[in-house]
């Protein structure tokens, strides 16, 4: 008799402490010069000049060439970055005001359904200071899945969902 | 310096509001405003069609005060430039929705504030085109243009637009067009299209005309007066037979003037039609219009948008 490896069950990624912020593009997610957003003047991207700065957790922060998307506390899409743009095959003008659960659905088996998402983006979008992971696929596509993490954006109150492609 | 404007104001203070200069701003003025550079607001134009520069006589883009002022104030608080660009469309399509509700309420005090305000952000043009025209349509969508409410705001819409008309500078380039008015009175559904085509075209700085299309009688003065370059027939409410009667004796005194239609179905024109359709946006028609004074075939985008057609 063969021996089976024992399928069980690993527990859900504890949250992460959010850690200091730090600000990126909401396009092109570079950094600032300096690192910080001016404190007077443009909040706009002086790299890519199609993004506003935004702030995360630097645990959360995508890196440059990242597929991230920005939502808010309706769960409405306001931002896709670039990357995502490309992933998801969608333009940032057409993804925005569609819920987030229209183009992302989870895609893990240990997760209690869409309210699971959803809960946490509406968490993460009130301000909880905390970043979660969780398993997404695009929602028009089978087989494709993304490790994602969750957390706070702002100034303005938002949820970032950050895709990690591998 | 006295202007005409104040001038206007003085003798006619209830039509000051046309005179009310719409803010420009130049690229340099737009992007400090913004905190942004002249490229990125380029790019935004590209991207995002947001905000549409004007083009002065020279080609130089100007941009509206309005229009800008409403994505700075967008942006402080937006999660993406697609967001506040959308938030700051929004609010400039609030002045549709308050003109409606205006309109809806028998408020015509109300409906100029409206449209003063509109003015205040766009051109004359954009404000007919984005603002005053939709607001007419959704008007006979709610209420239907057999309602008291279509009677009192078609009447405030044609006077506002009858108004603006004579506010218009004198004609000051050569041509006119002489418009055939073929709607059926002044609460015909079409009546506002049509006062647009007049002022859009009256703007241009060529003469131009309107005349029922059933009052064919002495036309021919009219027509050795105008000395028209084209004749456009706005309106589908007069028969056909009406507008043919027209048509000849335009013909008959004026020659082979060239003819267009504007607002005037069917939609599938006759193959033995040899009458141009023009397109339903008032500014491509008075583009297009324009275009036939000059003999060129009307374009827009490299396309011919309508098509000339022979009898053979």
């Amino acid at each position: 008799m063969s021996a089976h490896r024992a399928l069980h069950v690993i527990g859900s990624p504890a949250a992460a402490p959010a850690g200091p912020h730090v600000v990126f593009c909401s396009h092109c997610a570079k950094p600032p010069a300096g690192g910080v957003a001016p404190e007077v003047g443009s909040r706009v991207c002086a790299s890519c000049g199609l993004g506003l700065l935004l702030e995360a957790p630097e645990a959360l922060a995508p890196k440059p060439r990242d597929a991230f998307l920005v939502v808010d506390r309706s769960l409405a899409v306001q931002g896709l970055s670039k990357r995502a743009e490309k992933l998801l095959g969608l333009r940032e003008i057409d993804a925005l005001d569609q819920r987030v659960t229209d183009l992302l659905v989870p895609a893990d088996a240990e997760a209690a359904g869409p309210h699971h998402l959803s809960a946490l983006l509406v968490e993460a979008a009130s301000g909880a200071d905390e970043v979660t992971e969780a398993v997404v696929r695009p929602a028009d596509e089978f087989g494709v899945r993304f490790a994602a993490r969750i957390g706070p954006c702002g100034p303005t109150p938002g949820a970032l969902v950050v895709l990690d492609l591998g | 310096m006295c202007t005409k404007a104040c001038m206007v104001a003085q003798t006619c203070p209830e039509l000051v509001l046309f005179w009310t200069e719409m803010r420009t701003l130049k690229t340099s003025e737009a992007a400090a405003m913004l905190n942004v550079s002249a490229n990125t607001l380029r790019a935004w134009e590209r991207r995002f069609d947001y905000p549409k520069p004007q083009r002065t006589a020279g080609k130089h883009r100007v941009y509206v005060h309005g229009e800008v002022a409403a994505l700075r104030d967008a942006l402080r608080d937006g999660l993406s430039i697609s967001s506040a660009v959308s938030r700051a469309r929004e609010s400039l399509r609030s002045d549709t929705h308050i003109l409606v509700g205006a309109l809806a309420s028998f408020e015509p005090e109300r409906a100029d504030g409206a449209l003063e305000a509109a003015l205040a952000m766009r051109s004359v043009e954009r404000t007919v085109e984005e603002v005053l025209l939709p607001s007419m349509a959704e008007l006979a969508r709610r209420a239907g243009t057999d309602s008291a409410a279509w009677a009192i705001g078609s009447r405030w819409a044609t006077d506002w637009l009858r108004r603006a008309q004579r506010m218009t500078p004198p004609p000051a380039r050569p041509g006119a067009i002489l418009i055939g008015d073929a709607t059926g009175d002044e609460l015909d559904a079409e009546a506002p299209l049509v006062r647009a085509l007049e002022l859009f075209v009256g703007r241009t700085g060529i003469r131009v005309a309107s005349v029922p299309v059933a009052r064919h009688s002495g036309v021919a003065d009219l027509l050795r007066a105008l000395q028209p370059g084209a004749v456009l027939i706005a309106g589908r409410s007069a028969s056909d037979e009406a507008v043919a009667r027209f048509a000849y004796a335009v013909r008959a005194a004026g020659g082979s003037l060239p003819l267009a239609l504007f607002s005037r179905g069917p939609e599938e024109e006759s193959p033995t039609s040899t009458l141009l359709h023009l397109p339903l946006s008032v500014s491509e028609a008075t583009a297009q219009a324009l275009a036939l004074l000059d003999g060129a075939p009307a374009r827009a985008g490299g396309t011919v948008l309508f098509t000339e057609r022979s009898n053979s």
